[in-house]
């Protein structure tokens, strides 16, 4: 089959540099959406032998498009257990063998730290979100914790409103300090990527297109650029291909694929 | 119930007999998958209020209880259904102060389980640490920091989650009451093990000794059980793994009620809950003909 020779979309170059955060052989703790996509195209390019595990308790499936939920049966396909959130968020992650998490959340700051339980309207109350999940227990014990998120301002705030997951919550030192083990974080952007390990965010790489200028203006921190700064490879033509035809060929999580 | 039919009973009588209100309730299963549906319908219909509902992620049966107005608080992990949105009941009760919150991490929601399974005052963590989160769970009492004794690493020390009742939809019980989960077993081994009473729904209730050549395949034996229903398809609209697919059609359906509005959702459950008499009566009324429990069925023979 040919592929319409397409640019990539935005949130298709989230998904591939997501990928490219997977190493082969690493164990990976994933929800659903544009992460699981993320790490189903790493185990079928450069990572064929990254396992995935889910919260829910599914140990190493081998997933069939499209899940829509963390118990959704296309994700428990082919899996080598179906077990429990205690044996997948404590046996596997708060163990300390589970090397990357995916995570969202309505804020992530300059820290890296993320809240998913509340943010305050314009008067004062609060909006509430779903919350932590897995999230604070991937955050408190994965190595290495990558988000993918649209770049807007509201996103990226100096201070989270409410500190559900821990980045490197007050400043360098203070993540040790309150007994956690060490991480890297990486968002992964529309318009950058952005590093920091035990410091604060700063960007290491911008989307092709992209300008210093446009990352100053859609986040609420003023990031560091780094003095090595690169542009973000495109994604290889079979990246489009598998994420298109194979990984959400009913364009689940890409409805503005569908519409072009 | 007689001798011979040992903890079978059905819904409406197990629910009058083990959800009072004000109990505490743990509920079964997680986002799209295994909810008890028929056994919160039957709770809605007797209209047992002033519940605390706990969990790891609450999903449809929550946002179904608090449309009926019978939560007055939750301890979860998590309230969304993924995918299809957040629980919008369950978020304007919450940001009305109607409905109070107690949030956990889902490590330290099953940590609480575990620790009321093994019949201890607690468990620790190390999760939590640093973080507004633990704050919370520290004023809100289930939470205390201390250090480990042997190292001195900080640890979390997380209060024992006592349901007063749980319930949950398994795919198999027999009349004792062992019971037969296939798939992911989310937060609810743990769960029932704590609990002081447990109502199990089952798709097929099987005789005595149908498990006895495999006893290592029961996932929660009889002496946590108290009463078990036969209800097929009893997790409708969400899935049983090896029996049926989630109904796509009928979540979105519920969720952009939801989304409209309180009283959208209140003539959804009149029409839907209060209107029949059982959960037979509520599937026949989506579902006339059958033909999405049939293709549900299929849907799901075709991914395991």
């Amino acid at each position: 089959m040919t592929t319409p020779a397409l640019e990539a979309l935005p949130r298709e170059l989230l998904v591939v540099e997501g990928a490219r955060q997977i190493r082969d052989g690493d164990l990976v703790i994933v929800g659903t959406g544009l992460p699981l996509l993320a790490a189903t195209l790493a185990q079928r390019t450069h990572a064929p032998g990254a396992k995935l595990v889910i919260e829910s308790g599914v140990m190493f499936p081998r997933v069939v498009p499209t899940p829509v939920s963390v118990v959704d049966p296309r994700l428990m396909h082919g899996a080598s257990r179906h077990g429990s959130l205690f044996e997948a968020l404590g046996g596997l992650v708060q163990r300390g063998l589970v090397r990357t998490g995916f995570l969202g959340g309505a804020q992530v700051d300059e820290y890296g730290n993320i809240n998913s339980t509340w943010v305050p309207r314009s008067n004062g109350e609060r909006i509430r979100l779903p919350g932590s999940g897995g999230a604070n227990d991937i955050a408190s014990h994965c190595r290495q914790v990558v988000v993918l998120t649209d770049h807007e301002r509201r996103r990226f705030p100096r201070r989270c409103d409410y500190v559900t997951s821990p980045g490197f919550l007050s400043g360098p030192g203070a993540r040790a300090e309150a007994g956690l083990p060490p991480l890297a974080v990486k968002v992964v952007t529309d318009l950058c990527v952005m590093e920091a390990e035990d410091t604060a965010l700063a960007v290491t790489a911008l989307m092709p297109g992209a300008t210093e200028r446009a990352v100053l203006d859609n986040t609420g921190f003023v990031p560091e650029f780094s003095p090595s700064l690169t542009t973000v490879a495109p994604p290889a033509p079979e990246d489009l291909r598998l994420l298109r035809e194979e990984l959400d060929p009913a364009c689940v999580y890409f409805p503005e694929r569908k519409s072009r | 119930m007689t001798a011979t039919t040992g903890k079978v009973t059905g819904a409406a009588e197990a629910v009058a007999r083990l959800v009072t209100p004000g109990a505490v309730v743990g509920m079964g299963g997680q986002n799209i998958n295994r909810c008890p549906m028929a056994l919160v319908h039957e709770v809605i219909r007797q209209g047992i209020g002033e519940l605390t509902v706990v969990g790891c992620n609450l999903s449809l049966p929550l946002d179904m209880l608090v449309a009926a107005g019978l939560v007055a608080r939750t301890e979860q992990g998590t309230g969304n259904l993924e995918r299809y949105g957040t629980l919008f009941a369950w978020r304007r009760a919450v940001e009305r102060g109607e409905v109070g919150v107690g949030d956990h991490s889902h490590l330290a929601m099953a940590t609480r389980f575990a620790a009321g399974a093994l019949g201890l005052p607690y468990l620790p963590t190390r999760s939590l640490l640093g973080t507004d989160l633990l704050a919370d769970m520290v004023a809100a009492g289930y939470a205390r920091q201390d250090v480990d004794p042997w190292s001195g690493v900080p640890v979390v020390l997380l209060k024992a989650m006592i349901p007063d009742v749980a319930i949950i939809h398994a795919n198999r019980a027999d009349i004792s009451g062992n019971v037969v989960i296939e798939g992911v077993t989310s937060h609810e081994v743990d769960m029932v093990r704590a609990a002081r009473a447990t109502i199990v729904s089952a798709e097929e209730i099987v005789p005595e000794g149908t498990f006895a050549d495999r006893p290592e395949q029961v996932t929660i034996p009889e002496a946590y059980v108290s009463a078990v229903v036969e209800q097929p398809f009893g997790a409708f609209p969400t899935s049983v793994y090896r029996a049926y697919d989630f109904a796509e059609s009928e979540i979105r359906e519920y969720q952009a009620l939801g989304r409209a509005g309180d009283e959208e959702l209140r003539r959804w459950l009149t029409a839907n809950v209060h209107a029949g008499t059982d959960f037979d009566a509520f599937l026949t009324a989506r579902d006339p003909e059958g033909s999405l429990r049939a293709r549900l069925t299929d849907q799901m023979r075709s991914l395991v």
